[in-house]
């Protein structure tokens, strides 16, 4: 069937606009399924979803923030459930057979106390961290924090408030955080005082913020 | 246990970094961090936390892209028809094919015994009609040629046509099982020239024969078009066109001077 609404036009210029975001795409596809294969087609679905919705994209509005609704609602309707029963299985055998090495990098300056550790730590532990979020801080924490999506671009892509974004964020990244933490104790990245302080801070961080929103 | 700051709360401080605020915010924050040492320390943890994350994201894998590609093009046709119909050239040459569709019907009603379905040169002359997208658009025989080469199981050698005869490009196909190439060209910027070129499919090439230049070349007419074959180096080259007998001959003789 000829389909005038798609015309070759129509293709280059959606072309033209999307692919950019193509790694920006798989990659939040990739932490949102957690293997490379549904993210594939996560990131294939979002794409043909695109275009056969692009007459209703407004040109010259944000594409990357349009492309990451149509991707969290195609994740959210199609993938969650999928890749859940699979989770099960995988984050066993990746628990158990993870080797892992340390880098020690040279402390460079003693001006940058142990606190500020966490860009010392392997893009693996990050990205573990990431997985074990539970998916609504997970969401958040990826447009923000992997893509840099400013609050409200979120609050967007979401369909919810901006207050719900930021407090999401927050028990987001403390959850994150705690995790990043305990790795960093693994490696030797963090010592035993400066782990207990800060786990104590993110501890408290948390009893406030729970007593905040009692209030 | 730390100390919480009593004048800004933390979600406000990664507000700030998440870069969040105007001008006007940004320096009340920066005010406040000058004297306030738990502030600070709390930005800075925030800072390294954002700088690690920033380096968490990967690139999809080359094959994506590609894929994705097809899956566009297979939602969206390249369509002829489409173009077509936004061009006014295209409109005419609709308005010639749907003309010489026409021509051919009433053609074969004045001929029952016209050949049909599946003879070599039908099967070539459908090539022409169908007027697929090129795989490689090319307008120089020298950049096509070298196209084909890796393409191909066997060598061609493309003809340089007369001036006015436009190279648009290449595509692959097969005619009766074997592989082959479709050169198009345009001529006058309507008219339409395909070249098949198929690996030696046929001992018989066509009804007539005719001798240009040292070599021998077969005109067959089907639906409508004129098809002139010739072999070369075991490899059959088809011209089909609408052009008449006498032009579509000056045409390859105009490639056996070059």
């Amino acid at each position: 069937m000829l389909d005038f609404k798609h015309t070759e036009r129509s293709r280059r210029e959606f072309e033209s606009l999307s692919l950019d975001h193509l790694d920006a795409l798989y990659s939040a596809g990739l932490r949102l399924t957690k293997n490379e294969r549904d993210a594939e087609d996560l990131v294939q679905d979002t794409f043909l979803r695109a275009f056969r919705f692009f007459d209703k994209f407004e040109r010259g509005t944000n594409m990357k923030a349009w492309l990451f609704k149509i991707l969290t609602n195609t994740f959210i309707n199609k993938y969650r459930r999928r890749v859940k029963e699979r989770t099960v299985v995988e984050g066993a055998a990746r628990e158990a057979g993870n080797e892992r090495f340390v880098t020690h990098e040279p402390t460079e300056s003693s001006a940058d106390p142990e606190q500020y550790f966490f860009d010392k730590l392997l893009s693996d532990d990050v990205i573990r961290s990431i997985d074990h979020l539970p998916i609504d801080f997970r969401l958040v924490v990826i447009l923000a924090d992997l893509q840099e999506f400013s609050y409200k671009e979120i609050a967007e892509i979401l369909d919810c408030p901006v207050g719900t974004v930021m407090s999401r964020l927050y028990r987001g990244r403390k959850l994150l955080q705690r995790n990043l933490l305990g790795y960093a104790v693994e490696q030797g990245v963090v010592h035993g005082k400066v782990a207990m302080e800060l786990a104590a801070e993110s501890e408290e961080a948390e009893v406030i913020e729970l007593n905040k929103r009692r209030a | 246990m730390r100390q919480q700051c009593q004048q800004l709360e933390e979600t406000f401080l990664h507000a700030y970094v998440d870069g969040e605020f105007g001008a006007e915010e940004t320096a009340e924050v920066q005010a406040h961090l000058s004297d306030c040492a738990i502030c600070t320390h709390a930005v800075r943890i925030h800072e390294s936390y954002k700088a690690a994350m920033s380096r968490a994201s990967h690139l999809a894998p080359q094959s994506l892209q590609g894929a994705l590609k097809l899956k566009l093009a297979e939602e969206a046709p390249d369509s002829r028809w489409t173009t077509a119909f936004r061009d006014p050239r295209g409109i005419a040459l609709t308005a010639a094919c749907v003309g010489a569709a026409a021509w051919f019907l009433a053609g074969g009603m004045t001929h029952p015994l016209l050949p049909r379905g599946d003879s070599l040169i039908d099967a070539q002359v459908s090539l022409h009609t169908h007027a697929l997208p090129v795989d490689f658009a090319a307008s120089d025989v020298g950049s096509a040629q070298q196209w084909l080469s890796s393409k191909l199981d066997f060598g061609v050698r493309l003809p340089h046509f007369a001036p006015g005869t436009q190279l648009q490009g290449v595509r692959l196909s097969n005619v009766h099982a074997r592989q082959a190439a479709i050169v198009t060209y345009a001529m006058g910027g309507m008219r339409r020239v395909s070249l098949v070129i198929a690996d030696d499919p046929e001992p018989q090439l066509g009804e007539r024969a005719r001798q240009i230049a040292d070599r021998e070349v077969f005109i067959t007419r089907s639906r409508g078009f004129n098809v002139v074959s010739w072999r070369s180096d075991e490899v059959v080259y088809s011209l089909i066109s609408d052009l008449d007998e006498r032009d579509v001959l000056a045409l390859v003789q105009s490639a056996e001077q070059h």
